[in-house]
């Protein structure tokens, strides 16, 4: 109840505008930080989700922070109207066409609008304009997706491991990789195969020539026609000769499939350790086969009917030769 | 109350016949729950006269000053201070009445945390008329001076000792010039020799003033030396009126009781 | 039930608030008495409740940062810390100091002035003293409360920022930041206005208990306990509410 002396009030004085100066302090910071004391722009954009948005979250253009979310009104069962209060100074930045979207700061963070700059020429932003937005995938959504992929990743992970553990195991693929026999063999049945192919090519020309000869009621003709013990046995040669070089065709297509494309049947390969065996034995056969071939041809040059023709073209082929 | 009437007249003819009337009070009554302090009270106090109300201690001698003063309601009857009826003053109107009415607390009732310069500036300060600004200091001395304290000017109440404080009360009431003080019990808690000075001094300021008092006590010295009338408070009615003299001479054992 | 003294109690201190609102707002105003009651309560409580929220500020940083650190969330430390103190801290312990000091003391000195009728001594100097003794400090309390809470906040959040940077480094401009990031208006001012609150409830039963104290020295003692204890319950029962208004109008 003292009467307040000069240096009382001064302290009274400092203390209360200590106080005041503090609370003014933080206001304006506040306020600072949500734009209230600067002059503002005032945009708004449609959402058809805005994932908890509240007023006062933050709007960002290229992560920074440029304004604050100052309305939230449904406008009907499917938008959303966002008013949006941003910094002045960020005006000439944003673009009519910019996209804003609805996003987090962080896992766990406050949601935020996303300005998102569109690279095509458009006017600056201006008061109350309408902002287009997207609806980026939503976190569980992503996660989702996330947990998906990550199943496939597990399979095929598991898939991987067994065929690693398969190719060590695989002699067989080790085998086959190693084996100079199996190339040797390969080099020999494909020259094998060109000589059978360039005598199976003469062997038609003859027969060509033998039908030409044959239509005309040349040569030995009628003496074939009225033989059949050889008009058989000639069938029997040239049903074996059209077996082999099917064979031979069959066997060569199937090798350059394999050797062309390594990747297709590998797994099949890997799986069946049969496989390389049957390929040794497929060669084996080809080999064998043109072999035979070569042989049968020989054999219908020597054949006794025969014998004056092919001798005929022989001295037809030095007639012509010596020329 | 067959007595109080007979004697109602002597006062009026013995002191101050023509006097004016500054406080009346008629049929007064004031309980507490059920305790009737006051029932059916009246008396009337004149201009320049010192009447001392006696009774017995809580014969509600405290309550009838406090509801003259307008600190406690009371229940029936009217109050009438300098021609104002307290009971139907407004705030404003009864604080202007009580600038003219000094009370004097038989506890002192100084504030303990002002020194005595403040207390006396209090009531000054709550009634700052410009007449009086600038002379705030000469009118605490010349209070003070009135009191005999000139000294203690500085000090705080709880440095004084019971006479002094009763002392630094009395200037506090005396510093708007008052026309009717009321005293609670002035001489209560003293020592005799301290009592006789206060009587005297009630004299002194009662002569210097001009003022009419109301003084309650039950202290006999104190009614002798102070004074002019006596008023007896007995269950709450006014028993007996008259002259210390006169109604020392009374035989009626309820009042002889007071005077043994 | 209807004539329960907690009722009484509760009727007579709306009364008693009514009676300030009547009259404390008409002239004539005691300016100097409101000075010397803001410099007692206010400023000479800024010790008591500076070194409080000053050492609430550090426990609670120290406190908090084991557990932080273990859920590797050491970076939110002056968020959390900032937003409690500026949010319930600050305001909740310099409430309980002011009722603890200033109630008492109030209560304590109206009632001394009751029973030794200071304060009919006043009125009969033609002072009323609820103007002069009440309303003068319900209005220095609900005033300086406020102030002092905002100084308490202050320190608490310099105590905060000392408590963060006893380990590990923050600078000053990150931790403001990481309040501020946080902190809305809504926070700081249902804050002040909920220590408004606090203040005026603090000068409300502190007055009331003294100024309505009865039976000698012994109602001195007991006016200045139960203020205390009242104002501190007044208080919870306030934050309470200010939790729930502050919720209904979409503050937090």
């Amino acid at each position: 109840m003292a009467a307040p002396s000069a240096s009382t009030n001064i302290r009274l004085g400092l203390f209360v505008a200590l106080g005041l100066g503090c609370l003014i302090a933080a206001l304006f910071l506040i306020g600072q930080k949500q734009n209230l004391f600067g002059s503002s722009l005032n945009v708004r954009a449609d959402f058809r989700n805005v994932s908890g948005l509240l007023t006062g979250n933050n709007v960002r253009l290229s992560g920074i922070t440029i304004g604050t979310v100052k309305s939230i009104d449904i406008l009907n069962d499917s938008t959303v109207r966002v008013g949006m209060s941003l910094n002045r100074e960020v005006q000439p930045f944003i673009r009519k066409n910019a996209v804003a979207s609805v996003g987090t700061d962080g896992l766990v963070g406050n949601t935020i609008i996303n300005l998102a700059a569109v690279p095509a020429p458009a006017p600056p932003i201006e008061p109350g304009d309408m902002l287009r937005t997207t609806t980026p995938l939503a976190l569980d959504a992503m996660l989702g997706t996330f947990n998906v992929s990550n199943k496939n990743l597990v399979a095929i992970t598991g898939d991987l491991r067994q065929v690693t553990h398969k190719l060590n195991g695989s002699n067989a693929l080790w085998q086959l990789l190693n084996d100079q026999q199996l190339a040797a063999d390969l080099r020999l049945s494909l020259r094998h195969a060109a000589t059978a192919t360039a005598g199976l090519q003469a062997a038609a020309r003859d027969v060509q020539q033998l039908a030409h000869g044959l239509r005309q009621g040349q040569g030995p003709a009628g003496y074939l026609l009225t033989d059949k013990e050889f008009a058989g046995q000639m069938r029997h040669t040239t049903r074996q000769l059209a077996n082999a070089s099917d064979t031979l065709a069959a066997t060569l297509a199937s090798l350059k499939k394999q050797t062309e494309t390594p990747n297709g049947p590998l797994h099949t390969l890997l799986a069946d350790t049969a496989l390389s065996r049957q390929l040794r034995q497929t060669i084996g056969n080809a080999e064998r086969g043109t072999a035979g071939f070569s042989q049968s041809m020989e054999a219908l040059q020597h054949n006794f009917l025969l014998r004056d023709y092919f001798r005929k073209q022989a001295k037809k082929q030095a007639q012509a030769a010596g020329h | 109350m067959q007595p109080a009437a007979a004697v109602a007249p002597l006062p009026a003819t013995t002191s101050a016949p023509t006097a004016e009337v500054v406080l009346t009070v008629a049929h007064v009554s004031k309980s507490f729950g059920t305790n009737h302090v006051l029932q059916d009270f009246s008396l009337t106090l004149h201009r320049g006269e010192n009447l001392v109300v006696l009774g017995r201690s809580g014969s509600g001698k405290s309550v009838l000053i406090k509801c003259i003063i307008g600190l406690l309601p009371i229940d029936a009857g009217t109050i009438t201070v300098l021609g104002q009826d307290v009971a139907t003053l407004g705030h404003a109107a009864l604080d202007e009445l009580r600038t003219k009415v000094g009370f004097l607390f038989q506890s002192n009732a100084l504030y303990d945390s002002m020194t005595v310069r403040e207390n006396l500036l209090f009531p000054l300060r709550r009634h700052w008329l410009a007449a009086r600004r600038g002379q705030e200091e000469e009118l605490v001395r010349q209070a003070l001076a009135d009191v005999g304290l000139p000294d203690t000017l500085d000090q705080m109440p709880a440095e004084l000792s019971g006479g002094q404080r009763k002392r630094i009360a009395l200037a506090r009431t005396l510093i708007l010039p008052p026309e009717i003080i009321l005293y609670d019990e002035p001489t209560t808690g003293l020592d005799p020799i301290t009592a006789r000075e206060i009587d005297q001094l009630i004299r002194q300021v009662q002569q210097k003033y001009t003022t009419s008092a109301l003084i309650i006590s039950h202290d006999m010295n104190c009614v002798r030396l102070t004074a002019t009338r006596v008023a007896l408070l007995v269950e709450g009615r006014c028993y007996a009126e008259g002259t210390y003299e006169e109604l020392r001479q009374r035989n009626d054992p309820t009042i002889h009781a007071f005077f043994e | 039930m209807f004539n329960s003294p907690f009722l009484a109690e509760i009727g007579g201190m709306t009364r008693f608030a009514g009676r300030f609102f009547r009259e404390g707002f008409r002239p004539r105003y005691e300016w100097r008495e409101l000075l010397s009651q803001c410099y007692v309560l206010g400023y000479q409580s800024l010790t008591l409740v500076g070194v409080t929220g000053f050492i609430m500020g550090l426990v609670l940083t120290l406190r908090l940062r084991p557990t932080m650190v273990q859920f590797g969330a050491e970076s939110w430390i002056p968020t959390m810390v900032g937003l409690t103190i500026i949010r319930e801290m600050a305001p909740i312990i310099t409430a309980l100091m002011v009722a603890g000091k200033v109630g008492s003391s109030i209560g304590a000195e109206l009632s001394s002035l009751r029973v030794t009728e200071q304060i009919d001594a006043m009125e009969v100097s033609g002072t009323n003293p609820f103007k002069y003794l009440v309303v003068t400090r319900m209005l220095a309390t609900t005033l300086m409360v406020p102030i002092l809470n905002l100084l308490a906040t202050g320190l608490g959040l310099a105590a905060a920022y000392l408590g963060v940077n006893l380990k590990g480094g923050t600078s000053l401009a990150l931790f403001t930041h990481n309040i501020l990031a946080r902190l809305t208006f809504g926070d700081l001012l249902s804050a002040v206005v909920k220590t408004v609150f606090f203040g005026f409830a603090i000068g409300l039963i502190g007055c009331y208990k003294g100024y309505y104290a009865t039976n000698g020295t012994e109602g001195v003692g007991r006016a200045a306990n139960s203020a205390v204890v009242m104002a501190s319950m007044m208080v919870f029962i306030l934050d309470l509410l200010a939790v729930q208004v502050s919720n209904l109008l979409g503050l937090n």
